[in-house]
């Protein structure tokens, strides 16, 4: 359950991107696609890639205080920008901006349907994927790069009557 | 002070310099472990180890430790010394645009039966023409027995 919650949520924010911002789009792997990744997907990177979303999966819990079928994770989103070539990179906090906003964006609606994507075509699981509202680090600056790291808690409920 | 506009024609000369150094040297080959396919699925991206791979033999190369290991529990670096014209050829069979770009596709580098991470990459150049590639890689942790 734990597994369909973390992709049902990447693919929905991917998607979203591809809608909200066609534009943002990196290479990865040979193929164009929206600029947004799950790390612990992709080949292993000493640097962060620019202009990109990178999703880390970091806490795993539950509250007692909720139904048994919970599950909790919580998401970093990080992503950095040295701005552009164009502008000489000076140009990297209006970037940085466009990137909150259109993470803000594709946040909403804050939930979406879960699916298995482990058979081909992927099957939906009953369950409903929601999260809470993104909480921005501070702006970090290392050298001519501006990083920053929005954090979420996913959580995943079974639907009424489906287990 | 005027800019230097000389005329400083490209060759390869420093390329088979390089390239008869590296056979000198070992000549060792290695391979580079590629995608085979665009990663376009779903499984693809969520890492449900959908994707192939293909492995490019890249050769004359050295292979030795960058570093020492000074510290119990620290990791020793590896370095690759990888000839550029092998390089170029791959570039050109893939129809990739740049050694960067086939550096970056890149999941991982294969000598002998053990697999590397790479860690960074660096290219020597004469007149503007990449002779050499030096890689830093980190051995990937091994499976257990």
């Amino acid at each position: 359950m734990m597994v369909d919650t973390k992709d049902a949520f990447y693919v929905a924010l991917r998607d979203r991107l591809r809608t909200v911002n066609p534009e943002r789009k990196m290479l990865v792997r040979g193929a164009l696609r929206p600029a947004i990744l799950v790390e612990d997907a992709e080949p292993v990177s000493e640097k962060m890639p620019r202009d990109v979303y990178v999703l880390r999966w970091t806490e795993l819990g539950s509250d007692p205080s909720l139904p048994e079928t919970m599950a909790i994770t919580r998401c970093e989103i990080h992503y950095c920008t040295v701005g552009t070539e164009d502008a000489c990179g000076l140009d990297r906090g209006k970037v940085l901006a466009a990137m909150d906003a259109d993470l803000r964006e594709i946040l909403k609606p804050p939930s979406t349907p879960g699916m298995n994507y482990s058979s081909t075509p992927a099957t939906a699981t009953g369950v409903t994927v929601f999260w809470t509202e993104p909480l921005f680090s501070p702006t970090k600056t290392t050298r001519d790069s501006l990083e920053r790291v929005a954090s979420v808690t996913v959580l995943a409920r079974c639907v009424e009557g489906v287990q | 002070m005027g800019a230097d506009v000389s005329v400083r024609n490209s060759s390869q000369a420093a390329q088979r310099a390089a390239d008869a150094l590296l056979r000198s040297l070992g000549g060792a080959s290695v391979l580079l472990r590629l995608p085979s396919s665009p990663c376009i699925t779903d499984g693809d991206q969520l890492g449900l180890g959908t994707g192939s791979y293909a492995d490019l033999v890249l050769s004359p190369a050295v292979f030795r430790r960058s570093r020492a290991a000074m510290h119990e529990g620290t990791e020793g670096g590896w370095e690759l010394l990888l000839s550029a014209s092998a390089v170029e050829a791959q570039v050109s069979t893939s129809q990739l645009d740049s050694a960067e770009v086939l550096f970056a596709q890149a999941v991982s580098l294969i000598v002998g039966t053990k697999t590397f991470l790479i860690e960074a990459i660096s290219a020597s150049e004469v007149f503007g023409r990449v002779y050499l590639y030096r890689l830093l890689l980190r051995e990937a942790l091994p499976k257990a027995q």
